[in-house]
């Protein structure tokens, strides 16, 4: 209860801020000889704005409070889809998608990654992670082994398990399909970066007849996943995967600021709609206009 | 197992016989229809016809070979245009693999055409790693990142370069793409730097970009074959886009008609194996 | 130490970049910081590379070494590889580098199979292998579009219906056929499609979805800077 009065005082004191910032309307030109980009002003507020959000949540739920996270339905299959292929005696395919560690949603991949690796350590059911880049092979070794030896079985690691099969997009999904198509994985978990080759690797997983969990945050990709896979993270839920897996408080603390982030955008477009209905929203656009 | 039974749990095989005998079927007989014109596409052909004659543009080779059926007919369409109005055209790609040459086969075939001379009338950067580095670099100096073009001779000596720095003598950039690089090219060189963006993109890319177009970030955008036949209309170059919609056209009506079966099939079915039972 | 140094490393990096986006370059070491921290990254990139080439040759010599099950595809992989490198990168001319001894040995005559340019090993290697091949790849989207359709595409409920109409009236207003199909119900009803489906409603979820997205790696990335997130670097 204090947490929700606690909320919803910072959020009307939030919204209160960025109304201030309505009137009088910032200078949109640049300084030319100053030290700060005043045109990105708007930006710099919403950065603070939104840290300062991320950690009090982090700190509210350090603090031991009681946080409630909706229950995404793809993630609990993870676990059940995990058991399915320890009964069936057969591998859990995992692919942190496709593009380079530089990209967040690869790091949330791999991220993934090590909790599912927990998951297969403690039921010591086989996994195989083909990767794209080498970097993310270094990683992913990196994070696989690590979760074994937390989960006491070192002995169950191999090399092998992530394996760096080609860089080329389609020589790659080639390589993984033939996988799939082999050792009939009991469960295929996409997670992270996807493009052309989506619906090639859910398609064939499909007809394989394993339990596919994707997870992407392109939404040119999504309807591909939705369409041929049981369960598709859209989005945010790619990046709140991790944490939601960790069950860690201090991890769930991010998601909790995030939302409140989200629906402080939210009242913003709604505010920024009336006040274009009725006219006077020039001085409100300018604030986003200026922070390109 | 009855008819309609089979027909619920059809072999994916037929469904790949029949798509394969769609895309041969117009290769063989050629019909027809006039490729309307979306007014997205129209707003990128008005961008780059209202350009003052022998403007400098920027046309990227964003795409891998593998997508060349829906992308080079963009990029042929767009050098017509460009060449036709005397523009200066420098090309580049983030891609890797096949970039350049994509580049300079199609640029040079182009430019053949309208008798254009390489290094005064255009000139191909090639590639270098790093696209966000790329991006941002080209905004301080083109030549801090292409020291050199992609048949390894300096920019200096090129005179078409010598009156470019960075993207401030750049009218329009035409940015043609299967990848999730427009988004850099919007975010990093139209909002920083305030050059117009158009593009040209896969089907699959398309509907991502709207929001863009709405927003004015994005001059235009043509999406998937059927966008590129639009452009090839528009610019008058019969190309292999507006002969491939025949295909299309085919195998989309084929979905369709896959879809309405298997609801049919999915109706019939249920009722026999009674209300909610999913097959 | 070892948590700790790769998690200030990653503080120390990431606040570069943040705080480099709001400082004026022209006047700020900083501001130009952020571009020298790019060019570093082009550097490495380059170097990615090359250490991909390296994994890739030694996972498949491995594998032919050993005579394990499939080699011949393993070695036809090492094949590839050469066939397509080697050429792009011997001189081209005498007066390329280390061409003068190149062709004390060879025929000049050769340099035109040489580098990238047309009618180069890489360029015939590449224009009539490569393209195809991957053309083939991306060209089985459509059988396995397709495929999907026919499977997903069922009223099963109020949402999967109007999913399955929206997508009908997208895949005809996308072709010439389907346009004019649709004309015969009213001329604007193409132009409708354009504006109420994928200006308006595929716009609103693109936005949605993109915001979101947007709003979680920014989140993601402060947990990383602050070492809060941290099982990416195999740490719990």
């Amino acid at each position: 209860m204090k947490v929700r009065l606690l909320s919803t005082i910072f959020f009307l004191a939030s919204l209160t801020a960025m109304a201030f910032l309505v009137f009088p309307a910032p200078a949109a030109a640049q300084i030319e000889g100053g030290i700060f980009r005043t045109e990105r002003t708007a930006v710099l507020i919403f950065v603070i704005l939104f840290s300062a959000v991320i950690l009090t949540y982090t700190r509210w739920a350090k603090q031991g409070k009681k946080l409630f996270i909706r229950k995404i339905a793809g993630l609990d299959a993870v676990e059940e889809a995990v058991g399915r292929a320890t009964e069936m005696g057969k591998p859990v395919l995992f692919i942190p998608g496709i593009s380079e560690i530089d990209e967040i949603e690869t790091i949330a991949g791999v991220s993934i990654l090590g909790r599912v690796a927990r998951i297969t350590a403690q039921y010591e059911t086989p996994l195989i992670v083909p990767v794209r880049y080498p970097m993310i092979l270094a990683a992913g070794q990196e994070v696989v082994e690590q979760a074994y030896t937390e989960m006491g079985k070192k002995d169950a690691y191999n090399q092998d398990i992530v394996r760096y099969v080609a860089g080329e997009q389609f020589a790659f999904t080639a390589t993984v399909n033939g996988i799939m198509m082999r050792d009939k994985p009991a469960a295929n978990i996409y997670m992270g970066a996807f493009f052309a080759e989506s619906l090639l690797l859910a398609e064939t997983g499909n007809a394989a007849g394993s339990i596919q969990i994707a997870g992407t945050a392109r939404p040119e990709q999504l309807p591909f996943f939705v369409a041929a896979c049981d369960y598709t993270l859209m989005g945010e839920e790619l990046y709140a995967a991790s944490s939601y897996l960790s069950h860690e408080p201090l991890l769930l603390g991010g998601l909790k600021g995030q939302d409140f982030i989200k629906v402080l955008i939210v009242a913003v477009i709604a505010v920024g709609s009336i006040l274009f209905s009725f006219g006077v929203g020039e001085n409100f656009k300018q604030i986003f206009g200026a922070g390109q | 197992m009855g008819f309609w039974d089979k027909l619920a749990n059809l072999d994916r095989r037929w469904i790949y016989l029949s798509v394969a005998i769609s895309v041969i079927f117009p290769m063989l007989f050629v019909i027809k229809f006039p490729v309307e014109i979306s007014p997205e596409a129209r707003q990128l052909y008005n961008a780059v016809e209202s350009l003052p004659d022998s403007s400098v543009v920027f046309l990227t080779f964003d795409y891998y070979p593998s997508t060349l059926a829906e992308t080079e007919p963009m990029s042929i369409a767009a050098l017509n245009q460009m060449f036709r109005k005397n523009m200066k055209v420098i090309t580049m790609t983030t891609i890797p693999l096949g970039g350049p040459s994509i580049a300079e086969r199609v640029t040079r075939m182009v430019a053949e055409k309208y008798n254009k001379v390489y290094g005064v009338d255009y000139v191909n950067l090639g590639y270098k790693a790093n696209y966000v580095a790329v991006l941002k670099g080209m905004g301080s100096s083109i030549e801090s990142i292409y020291p050199s073009d992609n048949r390894g001779t300096p920019l200096k000596d090129l005179p078409l370069m010598n009156k470019v720095k960075n993207y401030n003598d750049i009218k329009f950039i035409y940015v043609v793409a299967d990848n999730a690089i427009v988004d850099y090219w919007i975010s990093i060189v139209n909002a920083q730097y305030k050059t117009p963006v158009g593009a040209g993109m896969t089907a699959v890319m398309a509907p991502k970009m709207y929001p863009f177009v709405q927003a004015g970030q994005l001059t235009g955008l043509l999406g998937g074959m059927k966008g590129a036949a639009e452009y090839e209309e528009l610019v008058g170059v019969k190309g292999t886009a507006i002969r491939g919609m025949d295909a299309q056209s085919l195998v989309h009506l084929l979905i369709i008609g896959f879809v309405i079966l298997g609801n049919i099939s999915y109706f019939v079915t249920r009722k026999k194996t009674g209300p909610g039972v999913m097959k | 130490m070892r948590t700790t140094l790769p998690v200030i490393i990653a503080f120390i990096s990431g606040l570069i970049m943040v705080v480099s986006f709001f400082l004026n370059p022209q006047t700020t070491f900083l501001g130009n910081t952020e571009e020298e921290v790019l060019q570093w990254a082009s550097i490495i990139g380059g170097f990615t590379l090359l250490l991909g080439v390296v994994s890739i040759v030694r996972v498949n010599s491995k594998t032919v070494g050993q005579r394990k099950k499939g080699w011949l595809f393993n070695l036809a992989t090492l094949i590839s590889i050469f066939a397509m490198a080697i050429p792009s990168i011997l001189p081209v001319t005498s007066q390329s580098n280390f061409g003068s001894i190149f062709y004390k040995v060879f025929p000049e005559s050769w340099g035109s199979l040489f580098g990238t340019a047309p009618g180069s090993i890489y360029d015939w290697l590449f224009n009539y292998l490569d393209s195809p091949m991957m053309a083939t790849m991306f060209a089985m989207l459509a059988f396995y579009i397709a495929s999907a359709a026919y499977r997903a595409f069922r009223a099963r409920n109020a949402e999967a219906t109007l999913l399955l109409l929206t997508a009908v009236l997208v895949m005809l207003w996308r072709i010439p056929m389907g346009e004019a199909f649709l004309r015969l119900f009213g001329d604007n009803i193409p132009g409708y499609i354009n504006t109420y489906i994928m200006n308006g409603a595929n716009a609103a979820v693109q936005r949605g979805i993109v915001i979101g997205a947007a709003l979680g790696a920014a989140s993601m990335s402060l947990r990383i800077m602050l070492g809060i997130e941290r099982t990416y670097m195999g740490k719990g």
